[in-house]
């Protein structure tokens, strides 16, 4: 006969087992790479030779005193205050039109979610043809339907060059905020909405007073997603502009990309690296920890 | 459930609300689709057609030129990068079906703590890890290797998939473990006989996914492979337009090819895809 005991230690190393592969890869994969990213942006490993002599937090100061670094950094935050209400906007807008019993709802759910699914490189050469200046989509397609006054340098433009790529961000992720907040709406309780609907609320007023102030979740949800994404985009601008004309659309992920593996910055690298996590976490802490809090 | 909202329940009249309504639908339909519309219709064109024309008109003579063009150079990185999506999407549904199942039922102290510890994984911005995991990669031999991308996305798999996993197996009924513990099953017969035939919903959505997540990158892609022989699609997409500035027809033609299988797995299995999206954000 098994005796308990042994069923219990039989389990304990079970259970070991189910866990420590992803345990162990996880703990290499992130937690020791961040710690050493961190390590490497204390030491003067600049050029080809790792190197991990002590220098201090002299990366850093360096840092805050760098034009391209505070640029990119500035880019970041422009990037976000157009990109995060843009796409919670649109997502909002296109779950209210198809909240109207409309025929055929899931193909126009399937439709723009679309492009969510796509990938940054595949966005960013589609949009590198739609903004060409000479021959691309949109130049032309303004010509031919008589508003050709309308012509623009899109992405070449010095000063809104930042905001077309918002826009193509917002194209990709409306979709997405669109699903988040269907499902907001659809769980809202029907009796709250007949009973305002008794009151005499409609339309307009149905979403302004009763809907959106109910969606509060996936309103935060949606925008710590957001917020996340547009401090870590690097695909779409690396594709679509490079971060130019000039250093416009220069946000911190390229300036670390180049800074490494362009110029051999290393430690520099891992310092602009270190604030990128930095930043992350001041975001995505709290709502871990409010998300933990709600589920216990 | 979804019906009877707003308004009444009874037929509509296409009054000029309804019709608003239905413009601005497809308005959006339109605007999704255009930058699609025109790169399909812009590689089904030869170079002299592309001159003449607008780039969102169907060409008068389709060709197919700018597809064989862009084939012949995608060929060897698309089979690639199905061989590393394939593999690690495999991989990592695995490992994350396994972590979730232990955190959720198999109760020991400490399960929320390594559960909020590995999902916060989900969220890191891949720089912070760049310098450390290639120097990792190039220190396993596995630099320019199709099995050092599988590792690489496997690793950073595991956070959404046990995410994904353990929301799927926290609604699975206590009782159901615990009848098999009674019938003196361990933690790994309980997995096998009782979780696992459980398990074909959450598989096909974490699997839908990750092929979705792994396809799509690029990052990881470029700093691991660099321009060797086991290149990911993503980044000799890059290269095809290194080849041929201006030709836009073939660089078109190269981006749906590269489009192709995540587009046949949206179609074909978007239902899941959606549940993915869904559970990722909303507990994640």
């Amino acid at each position: 006969m098994v005796s308990i005991k042994k069923i219990i230690t039989r389990d304990k190393i079970s259970t070991i087992l189910f866990l420590i592969i992803p345990i162990v890869l996880v703990i290499i994969f992130i937690y020791i790479c961040i710690i050493w990213n961190v390590v490497v942006s204390l030491s003067d490993w600049d050029g080809l030779r790792p190197s991990y002599d002590f220098k201090g937090f002299g990366q850093y100061q360096k840092l805050f005193t760098n034009e391209i670094f505070l640029t990119s950094l500035w880019n970041n935050i422009v990037l976000i205050l157009i990109f995060v209400p843009g796409s919670l906007v649109m997502g909002l807008l296109l779950a209210i039109l198809l909240d109207q019993k409309v025929r055929k709802e899931n193909v126009f759910k399937l439709i723009y979610l679309l492009p969510f699914t796509l990938s940054f490189v595949v966005t960013g050469f589609l949009w590198r043809w739609m903004y060409n200046v000479r021959v691309g989509v949109l130049n032309t397609l303004l010509e031919s339907i008589g508003l050709g006054f309308f012509r623009n340098d899109w992405i070449q433009n010095v000063d809104w060059a930042m905001f077309w790529v918002c826009v193509v961000l917002i194209w990709q992720y409306s979709g997405y905020m669109m699903l988040i907040f269907l499902a907001g709406i659809r769980s809202i309780p029907e009796s709250q909405v007949m009973a305002a609907a008794v009151d005499g609320a409609s339309g307009f007023q149905m979403y302004y007073r009763i809907i959106i102030p109910q969606l509060k979740a996936p309103i935060f949800t949606g925008f710590v997603l957001l917020l996340v994404f547009a401090l870590k985009a690097f695909d779409l601008i690396f594709i679509l502009t490079g971060g130019g004309p000039g250093y416009t659309t220069e946000i911190l992920p390229l300036t670390m990309y180049k800074e490494v593996f362009r110029k051999k910055h290393f430690s520099y690298g891992s310092a602009i690296a270190t604030i990128l996590f930095l930043l992350i976490m001041i975001v995505v802490i709290p709502y871990l920890y409010k998300t933990y809090r709600r589920e216990k | 459930m979804k019906t009877n909202k707003i308004g009444s329940k009874k037929k509509r009249l296409p009054n000029p609300k309804r019709v608003f309504l239905y413009f601005l639908l497809i308005l959006f339909v339109f605007l999704t689709l255009l930058p699609l519309w025109s790169a399909v219709m812009t590689a089904l064109k030869t170079q002299e057609a592309l001159i003449y024309s607008n780039p969102i008109q169907p060409p008068i003579k389709p060709s197919l030129d700018a597809f064989g063009t862009a084939f012949n150079e995608l060929r060897r990185p698309i089979l690639n990068s199905l061989m590393f999506t394939i593999l690690a999407t495999l991989l990592s549904c695995v490992l994350g079906s396994m972590t979730g199942y232990a955190l959720t039922k198999v109760k020991f102290r400490g399960a929320n703590t390594i559960f909020l510890f590995i999902i916060i994984g989900i969220f890191i911005p891949y720089q912070a890890v760049l310098i450390p995991l290639v120097q990792i990669i190039i220190e396993l031999g596995l630099w320019g290797e199709i099995s050092g991308l599988i590792l690489t996305h496997t690793a950073y798999g595991i956070p959404i998939c046990t995410l994904l996993f353990k929301s799927f197996y926290d609604s699975i009924p206590d009782s159901l473990i615990n009848a098999a513990k009674i019938d003196g099953a361990g933690i790994g017969n309980t997995y096998l006989h009782v979780v696992l035939p459980l398990s074909v919903t959450p598989f096909v959505v974490t699997a839908v996914f990750q092929f979705t997540q792994i396809w799509n990158d690029l990052l990881f892609g470029l700093v691991l492979t660099g321009a060797g022989v086991s290149q990911p699609a993503s980044v000799a997409l890059l290269n095809l337009q290194g080849g041929f500035v201006t030709a836009w027809n073939v660089q078109m033609a190269g981006t749906l090819w590269y489009t192709i299988p995540s587009l046949i797995v949206y179609l074909v299995l978007g239902k899941y895809l959606i549940k993915g999206f869904m559970t990722g954000a909303i507990k994640g």
